[in-house]
C-alpha cells in the first residue's frame, strides 16, 4: 500500500498541475473518480493486467468502458499509464490528486464515527471546533457505530481524536494491566 | 482455586482508577501494511519521529527506525504474533525508556528494565532515555585512577582505569567472560557498581554468572540486564543501551561504576538482521553502512566526568564520576581482522588479546602479552604496579623472542639461558585461578619475587605452590605491610624493605 502511494505520487501531480494550469480541477476530479471506479472492477481489472494484451489494447478497453465520459487529456493519461503499465494505480492516483485538490482550497474531510447520531447542534459545534483546531475548512462526513458505546471517535487523515467509551475501557484495560 | 496478586487489592485498584488519565488526546494513527519477523511496516504516522515509542493493538510496542516517504518501519519490542495487518499503530510521543537507580542492584532486568528473575516488581522512580549522547569535551576529565581488575597479568601490564574502555577480544572459549566476571567480583569491597549486559547468550550461561556473583558476594552491587539468544533480534541490539543508561545514573551521580558487554559481536549480528529485514542496503559483510556508528556512540558513552558535570547534573557536589566499558568481542578462527573487530578495536582506549594456544597449553588468563595494549591506563596504575610491573613485560617481551630463537641453538651461553629461565618463571608467576582476584599488595609482593631474582632458586613447576605460600606468609606475619600497600599502592624504599625482608624470612622456612 505504501510503495503503491510512492508509485502513484508523480501521476496525481502532474495531473493536479495540468489540471490548476487549465483550471480544470473538477473535472479531473470527476474523470479520475470514473476511471478508478472502474479500475477497481474486478473483472476489468483483470483485463487490465491481462499478459496476451498490448498496453494500447488495454488502454483502449478502459476507454471504451468509460464511453464519452472523458476528455481528450484524461484519456491520454490512461494511456501513458498502460504504457509504463501502471493502470492499477488509478484508485491512488485520484485518492491523492483528491489529497492535493483539499490542500490547494485549505479543506480536510474529517471522519466522525458516534455511538449516536449527531444533532445538527452537535455537528455544528463539532464542525466550528474542528475548523479551529485544525485551522481550515472540514468537510465532515458521520458515521454511526453501535460498538463505540458511547462518544465520538474524530479521524482527519492520520490524525485521531478519540472520545469513545470503548477507548477508554480499553485504556482503562491497559493501564490494569501494567 | 488461584491465587490473587498482591496488586489486586481492591484499594490498590481504585487508586489505579484514580490515576488514571482518561481525556481524548489527539493521535497520529497508521495502519500496518506488513508484518514480518519482528519488522512491521506502518502506512500513515506521517508525524512519526526517529526512535518514537509506537502503540500498536493489545499494549505492544514498537520502535520506529526507517521513516521513508509514505510508511514507517519499526521493530517490534515483545511478542509480535498478536499483530495482524490492517490492525492500527499509534504514536506515543514517547522514546524509549528504561528505569534506573540504586533498586536496580542486585536484580536480573530484560533490555527494557522489566525484572525477569521473580523477585517482585522494581522500585525506583527516576528513568532514562536508552539512546543519549555522550558527554562532551568540557565535562570530561582524564583516566587518572585505577579500576584493578584482580589479575596479576592485566594490571601490572594492560592496567585499566576509570572511565577507560578496554575490549577483551578471543575467540570461543578463551575465557572472555570468565575474565569480566572476575573484573565484576573485584569491585564488591570497592564502592564501583557493575552491570553485565549479557548478549545473544545462552540462558543456562547467564543463569550460571548470576549464581557465581552470588556465591561470591557480589551480585549486590551488579545489574544483570540480560537479552538472551531466544528474545527477539530488537531487545539484543537494544539491551546494552539500556544497560548503558543504567550505567550512566550512577555517572551522574558522581560514581564510579564497571559495564561489561557480552557481547557486542552478537549485538552487531542482531542489527545485521534488523537492518536487513528493514531493507537498508547491505554492506561488508551485510552488515549495515551505521554499524561502526552503533559500537562507536555506545561506547563513547563510557567516560570520566569531571565535578562541574556531576554538578550541573544531579546537584552532587565535589564528586567525579565514571563509567568503564569492558566490552567482549568475539573473533573466528584469531581473525581480528573481520569487519567488527577492527571497528571496536579503534575505538576502544586497547585492548586484551586471549589466544586458544596459550588457553590450551595452560597459561590462564590466555592473555597474549605482546599485543595486548592499554592506551591510558597508565596513568591509573597504582605507583607499586607501574614501578615494578614494567619489568614483567620486558621480560616476557625478551622471553618470547628468544624462546623462538633458542629451539634451534644446542647450547647456549650462561646470559641468554638466564633470560629464559626468567621468562619462564613469569610465564609461570602470571597463571592465575578463576574466581582468585588479588589485591594491590598480593600483586605487588609476587611481582616484587620476580623482577628481583627471588624466583631464581625455585623450579618452575613450584612457582604457583611459593606464591601461593609466600602470600599466605606474608598476609599472616606482615599483616600490617600488606594493608599499608592496599590502602596507598605506593612504592618507596621503606615498603621495597619491607617486601624483601618478608621474602628473605619466608625463603628461610622452605615452605613450599
Amino acid at each position: 500500500m505504501a510503495e503503491l502511494t510512492t508509485l502513484a505520487r508523480p501521476y496525481a501531480k502532474a495531473v493536479f498541475a495540468e489540471a490548476s494550469e487549465k483550471s480544470a480541477l473538477d473535472a479531473w476530479s470527476d474523470d479520475l473518480a470514473t476511471l478508478s471506479a472502474f479500475a477497481a472492477d474486478a473483472d476489468l481489472a483483470k483485463v487490465l493486467v491481462h499478459p496476451s494484451l498490448t498496453s494500447e489494447k488495454q488502454a483502449q478497453a478502459l476507454i471504451d468502458v468509460c464511453g464519452d465520459k472523458l476528455n481528450e487529456a484524461a484519456k491520454n493519461l490512461v494511456a501513458i499509464l498502460a504504457e509504463n503499465k501502471r493502470l492499477a494505480l488509478l484508485p491512488e492516483i485520484a485518492a491523492l490528486y483528491e489529497e492535493l485538490k483539499a490542500q490547494l482550497q485549505n479543506t480536510v474531510d474529517v471522519v466522525v464515527t458516534s455511538a449516536f447520531e449527531l444533532s445538527d447542534a452537535q455537528a455544528d459545534k463539532l464542525a466550528t471546533a474542528l475548523k479551529a483546531k485544525l485551522q481550515c475548512d472540514v468537510r465532515v462526513t458521520s458515521e454511526i457505530d453501535e460498538s463505540l458505546i458511547g462518544g465520538a471517535i474524530i479521524r482527519a487523515g492520520d490524525l485521531v481524536i478519540d472520545g469513545t467509551v470503548t477507548g477508554k475501557l480499553s485504556k482503562l484495560a491497559e493501564a490494569m494491566k501494567s | 482455586m488461584q491465587q490473587l496478586n498482591p496488586s489486586e487489592i481492591s484499594e490498590v485498584i481504585k487508586k489505579r482508577i484514580e490515576s488514571l488519565d482518561v481525556t481524548s488526546q489527539a493521535q497520529n494513527e497508521g495502519t500496518v501494511v506488513s508484518v514480518s519477523d519482528g519488522i512491521v511496516r506502518i502506512h500513515g504516522l506521517a508525524d512519526a519521529m526517529y526512535g518514537e515509542m509506537i502503540e500498536f493493538e493489545g499494549g505492544v510496542f514498537g520502535l520506529a527506525m526507517n521513516l521513508e516517504r509514505d510508511s514507517v518501519g519499526a521493530v517490534v519490542l515483545g511478542d509480535y504474533k498478536g499483530l495482524a495487518e490492517g490492525q492500527t499503530a499509534k504514536c506515543t510521543g514517547r522514546i524509549l525508556e528504561v528505569p534506573t537507580g540504586n533498586a536496580l542492584l542486585g536484580r536480573v532486568v530484560d533490555a527494557l528494565g522489566n525484572p525477569i528473575d521473580g523477585k517482585g516488581p522494581i522500585e525506583t522512580s527516576t528513568s532514562a532515555p536508552v539512546e543519549r549522547v555522550a558527554p562532551g569535551v568540557i565535562a570530561r576529565q582524564g583516566v587518572d585512577q585505577p579500576l584493578p581488575t584482580g589479575y596479576k597479568a592485566v594490571d601490572s601490564m594492560v592496567p585499566v582505569g576509570r572511565g577507560q574502555r578496554e575490549l577483551i577480544i578471543g575467540d570461543r572459549q578463551t575465557g572472555k567472560t570468565a575474565m569480566a566476571i572476575d573484573a565484576i567480583i573485584n569491585q564488591k569491597n570497592t564502592g564501583v557498581k557493575c552491570i553485565y549486559v549479557a548478549v545473544g547468550q545462552k540462558q543456562s550461561s547467564i543463569a550460571n554468572v548470576v549464581r557465581k556473583l552470588e556465591e561470591h558476594g557480589a551480585l549486590e552491587n551488579t545489574i544483570i540486564v540480560a537479552a538472551g539468544a531466544a528474545d527477539p533480534a530488537a531487545m539484543q541490539f537494544l539491551a546494552p543501551y539500556g544497560g548503558c543508561a543504567m550505567g550512566e545514573y550512577f555517572l551522574d551521580n558522581g560514581e564510579d561504576a564497571l559495564i561489561v558487554y557480552d557481547d557486542l559481536t552478537k549485538q552487531a549480528w542482531a542489527y545485521r538482521q534488523i537492518s536487513l529485514l528493514l531493507k537498508r542496503p547491505p554492506g561488508r559483510e551485510a552488515y549495515p553502512g551505521d554499524v561502526f556508528y552503533l559500537h562507536s556512540r555506545l561506547l563513547e558513552r563510557a567516560c570520566r566526568v569531571n565535578a562541574d558535570y556531576v554538578k550541573q547534573v544531579s546537584g552532587v557536589e565535589g564528586k567525579t564520576g565514571s563509567l568503564t566499558a569492558l566490552p567482549i568481542i568475539e573473533t573466528q578462527g584469531g581473525d581480528v581482522s573481520a569487519f567488527v573487530p577492527t571497528n571496536v578495536i579503534s575505538i576502544t582506549d586497547g585492548q586484551i588479546f586471549l589466544e586458544t594456544n596459550l588457553f590450551n597449553s595452560g597459561i590462564r588468563p590466555a592473555m597474549n602479552a605482546g599485543i595486548s595494549v592499554s592506551r591510558v591506563g597508565g596513568a591509573a596504575q597504582t605507583k607499586i604496579i607501574k614501578k615494578l610491573g614494567g619489568g614483567i613485560r620486558l621480560a616476557l617481551a625478551q622471553y618470547r623472542e628468544l624462546a623462538a630463537f633458542a629451539q634451534f641453538a644446542s647450547d647456549l651461553d650462561e646470559a641468554t639461558r638466564k633470560q629464559l629461565e626468567h621468562g619462564k618463571a613469569v610465564t609461570e608467576l602470571m597463571k592465575q585461578g578463576q574466581y582468585a582476584p588479588m589485591s594491590t599488595a598480593d600483586m605487588g609482593l609476587s611481582i616484587y619475587a620476580a623482577t628481583e631474582g627471588f624466583l631464581e632458586d625455585v623450579e618452575v613447576a613450584k612457582i604457583q605452590a611459593f606464591e601461593a605460600a609466600l602470600l599466605s606468609y606474608a598476609n599472616s606475619e606482615y599483616a600490617e605491610l600488606m594493608a599499608k600497600i592496599n590502602v596507598k599502592g605506593d612504592y618507596n624504599d621503606e615498603i621495597a624493605a619491607g617486601l624483601k625482608e618478608c621474602i628473605e624470612k619466608f625463603k628461610s622456612t622452605q615452605t613450599w
